[in-house]
């Protein structure tokens, strides 16, 4: 970009959102010009931060006018290059719209601003003795940003994906205007529900910010029963930790219902592959409960009983086992800086972790789970998968944690290979990636409906003529 | 004397431990209760990315070694608008946690070695210490100023280079100079002869730690001045029977205890003589029951922990060889030497006082915004990140912040006066010598 031309941006930029908090400089540029994953590291052109959902709208509409790209930007810990602009612009970072506007614990509704991070709400809720589903994250992160983009929590099994616990949400479009989907659309008070009109917020979910900046977001909050009981069992194939996760997911009796390889059981992850001690299990699973009495807490315990009494019958080699204390607390204790962040996973790898994470249909987990682990070891990577079951339902969430030394291009590439090669095994088999990078959007693309990427261009160009929101993210 | 003092490049395969997570941008304890706020003062202010916590600084840390990033005047700004606190390595669990405070002022040495650094409202600091040994442009002969009303009271504090004793009392530059500090080293020396204690000052023969010209980046400066105050130590202990080097100033005390030990000859230098702050010395004493407090002090107090007496005194476990884990994985820190407890037991000890505590304690305390460099650099920033200390203090309903460092004191202090807040900060030191019964 012209240095003239960037100079009136900035000051542009500087009247919508105050001097201090619009800059053009590389070294500020830089610091946003990369995160954890595989993805090339790529400059903004500039960089604001708002703290009114007024200077956004100023941003956008001006950004419009002028067709200059923008990237929303909250907390910058995805790890799929979200937030890595692949064409230059401006990232609105969001940091400072951080008040959580409003707490109900008697409607159990919590209304934020997308800044909030999860430390902050689970400091917020605390008192009420209330949570949310913290996701195995940094407690930086933001909660609205994992909402939007269909990140996964602590309690996926008992409620569902953290998408589906927004109840309203406002989001100012591309072009500047504001707009509100679900109930406060109707009552600017009322933040309860999506439901039962159309469902907009779905053309803000999933988008990866490529269809506005969400402003405020309602999201369900959830009481804290004070009894947990964490249910752990090992066994020596992903077949056998299938049928029990299946099983006992048939009784919804947990908050989060998860299965691990061997590799992702050790934190950190190793690097270089090494192989497993051959007496290890293969799998551990742990299956979190809250209960609120003595007497539920028992009842559930019975079910578990009853569940692993049934598995042991089938022949399969599930037994209760003794899960490492401290790995278990990462499980559990949400949002955690120990164990818990997803990032300590990659200590050993240096810098760098990137995934195939996906949604997979959980009958197909063991032939995926069984391909992976091919490649990842051919690529020397270790096949550190997960399995969460979510709500009710028999599919979830099916994933690979690779760490990889990103100081060296070599062995980033490695891992890129290796990841985009197991994702394409899991397209083939109905999986679908979640926060996909640009490389997995492509694969998406290749295979999917004409009717359906027409209808995506369609919607897109509606309510961004100019492709100005995070463009090239979807892969088109 | 040889010094273990890293350039950037020799940290270069630590910075790439960093993975970007941003853990280290929040102070968060799982609790119960849970806790959640802001860590970094220039994150807090300033707010991108570039500004905050570790994240950003490795970014600019990465950049400078890739040839990506080169010095201009926002990035030697962004470098110095940093108060070294290491509120962010508290957070940090990766294996570069050991090392950030030192990547931080490895950019700022390379700054210096470049001829870029420090920043223009700092170059006095260390032109003052090659004119004076000091880094407030104060001639050598004010620096006993402190001590007239003992001569006055005719009780005159010794002067260990003309008669022997066994505890040095090493006052430190910001006690000496600093006029609203100079209660600290009054309180010191007033305790220590209540107490007996046969104690001597160096007096105008004192010269500066060298702490904030290693915070700024100058390491020549530093090591010469830590040279020269280590073959002082030595020769005091040899010739004059010192066995105890005490000190109330938290940045003295970091550089002797820490920054020293990076030299060739430190234990050498140190052999024989415990380096000790006041508050512990006076703690021990305690436990004897030689520290008779009488009276009683009806206040409601808080207590803020300075960043030079507590997490910068961590002890990293690393393992080094990858025998354990992997060649330089971080496994554990050890808090021993970190006072956290010890001004706690000293006030609660005080009759009549009542310690009220902040959220933002120990290891996650917030930095009083004045270390660094920051308060020569950019002292408005420094009043106002200390005037949201003590509001944090003034939420606690206390009267008093108390603390056991000069610097915090003076700017905590600026900080309350920014907000007109009564709030007011005194060194522990001033609040033991109220109950310490008079020698009259």
């Amino acid at each position: 970009m012209h240095a003239r031309n960037k100079e009136l941006i900035v000051k542009e930029l500087q009247s919508i959102v105050g001097e201090k908090n619009a800059t053009g400089a590389k070294h500020i540029c830089y610091a946003y010009s990369y995160d954890l994953s595989f993805v090339k590291p790529k400059l903004p052109d500039f960089v604001v931060m708002p703290s009114t959902v007024e200077q956004v709208q100023g941003i956008l509409t001006f950004a419009n006018k002028e067709r200059i790209p923008v990237v929303p930007y909250t907390a910058g810990t995805n790890i799929g290059g979200l937030t890595i602009p692949e064409r230059g612009g401006i990232i609105v970072d969001l940091k400072r719209m951080n008040k959580i506007i409003e707490i109900d614990p008697e409607a159990l509704v919590a209304v934020i601003e997308p800044g909030v991070s999860h430390a902050q709400l689970a400091a917020a809720l605390a008192p009420h003795g209330l949570r949310f589903g913290w996701p195995v994250g940094p407690p930086s992160a933001s909660v609205s940003s994992c909402a939007i983009s269909h990140g996964i929590g602590g309690m996926n099994a008992r409620y569902g994906l953290q998408s589906q616990e927004i109840t309203s949400m406002e989001v100012v479009l591309p072009t500047g205007e504001v707009v509100r989907a679900g109930s406060c659309a109707i009552n600017p008070e009322a933040w309860h529900s999506v439901l039962p009109m159309p469902q907009l917020d779905g053309l803000f979910k999933g988008w990866l910010g490529t269809t506005g900046i969400v402003t405020k977001l309602g999201i369900n909050v959830h009481h804290s029963p004070p009894l947990l009981k964490i249910f752990t069992v090992c066994c020596d194939n992903v077949d056998d930790m299938y049928s029990y996760m299946l099983n006992l997911s048939n009784y919804e009796i947990c908050d989060d219902l998860t299965g691990v390889s061997w590799w992702l059981a050790q934190v950190p992850i190793p690097y270089p592959y090494k192989p497993k001690p051959e007496k290890d299990p293969e799998w551990f699973s742990y299956a979190t409960t809250y209960s609120f009495t003595q007497k539920e807490k028992e009842s559930k315990e019975e079910i578990w009983s009853l569940v692993l009494d049934q598995e042991k019958q089938k022949g399969t080699s599930i037994k209760e086992t003794h899960y490492p204390e401290e790995a278990l607390k990462a499980r559990t204790q949400l949002p955690s800086q120990i164990v818990g962040s997803t990032k300590n996973y990659c200590k050993q790898g240096g810098a760098g972790i990137s995934w195939p994470g996906t949604f997979t249909p959980a009958k197909k987990w063991a032939p995926v789970y069984k391909k992976w682990k091919e490649i990842l070891i051919s690529h020397n990577l270790s096949p550190s998968v997960r399995m969460s079951m979510y709500r009710g339902v028999h599919y979830g969430m099916l994933r690979a944690m690779i760490p990889f030394n990103k100081q060296s291009e070599k062995e980033t590439e490695n891992a890129r290979q290796a990841i985009v090669e197991c994702l394409r095994v899991d397209l083939d088999m109905g999986g679908i990636p979640y926060k996909p990078p640009v490389d997995f959007a492509v694969e998406i693309n290749k295979r999917a409906h004409q009717g359906y990427l027409m209808l995506l261009k369609k919607v897109k160009a509606m309510l961004d003529p100019n492709d100005i929101m995070n463009p090239g993210k979807l892969g088109f | 004397m040889d010094w273990k003092i890293s350039d950037l490049k020799e940290l270069e395969d630590k910075i790439w431990r960093c993975t970007a997570c941003g853990t280290c941008k929040v102070a968060y304890e799982y609790g119960p209760p849970t806790r959640s706020a802001d860590i970094c003062p220039a994150g807090a202010e300033f707010g991108f990315e570039g500004f905050m916590a570790s994240k950003g600084k490795i970014a600019f840390a990465r950049g400078l070694l890739s040839g990506e990033l080169n010095w201009d005047e926002d990035l030697l700004d962004a470098i110095y608008k940093c108060t070294v606190c290491a509120g962010c390595q508290s957070q940090c669990q990766l294996d570069h946690k050991p090392f950030i405070p030192e990547i931080i002022e490895a950019m700022r040495r390379k700054a210096v070695e470049d001829g870029v650094g420090p920043m223009p409202s700092q170059k006095k600091i260390t032109q003052s210490l090659r004119s004076y040994n000091n880094p407030y442009q104060g001639p050598r002969r004010v620096r006993t100023d402190w001590t007239r009303p003992f001569k006055k009271a005719k009780r005159p504090i010794k002067d260990i280079n003309a008669e022997p004793a066994e505890v040095l009392y090493y006052v430190g530059c910001t006690g000496a100079f600093n006029l609203p500090a100079r209660s600290v080293p009054v309180a010191t020396a007033s305790i220590f002869q209540k107490l007996g204690v046969d104690f001597g000052i160096l007096g105008e023969n004192e010269i500066c730690c060298g702490s904030t010209a290693m915070r700024i980046g100058d390491a020549s400066e530093f090591k010469r001045v830590a040279e020269e105050n280590l073959h002082t130590f030595q020769r005091l202990h040899k010739e004059g029977g010192v066995k105890t080097i005490v000190t109330s100033c938290a940045g003295c005390y970091r550089a002797i205890k820490k920054d020293y030990s990076l030299a060739s000859g430190y234990t050498e230098a140190l052999d024989g003589i415990k380096v000790i702050h006041t508050v512990e010395f006076l703690y021990n004493l305690l436990k004897e029951g030689k520290l008779p407090l009488e009276g009683s002090i009806p206040w409601k107090v808080t207590y803020h922990d300075p960043c030079h007496t507590g997490r910068h005194l961590n002890k990293f476990i690393i393992d080094e060889e990858g025998s354990q884990l992997w060649k330089g994985a971080y496994i554990g820190l050890n808090e021993e030497e970190c006072l956290y407890d010890i001004p706690r037991e000293l006030l609660k000890a005080i009759p009549g006082i009542e310690l009220k505590e902040m959220g933002r304690i120990r290891a996650n305390s917030y930095c009083c915004g004045g270390g660094g460099g920051v308060m020569t650099g950019y002292g408005e920033w420094a009043a106002s990140n200390a005037s949201k200390r003590i509001s944090e203090g003034m939420e606690t309903g206390a009267d008093y912040m108390v603390s056991i460092c000069p610097f915090c004191h003076y700017n905590l202090n600026e900080g309350a006066k920014r907000i007109e807040s009564p709030m007011k900060l005194l060194d522990l030191v001033e609040l033991i010598d109220r109950v310490l019964p008079s020698l009259d």
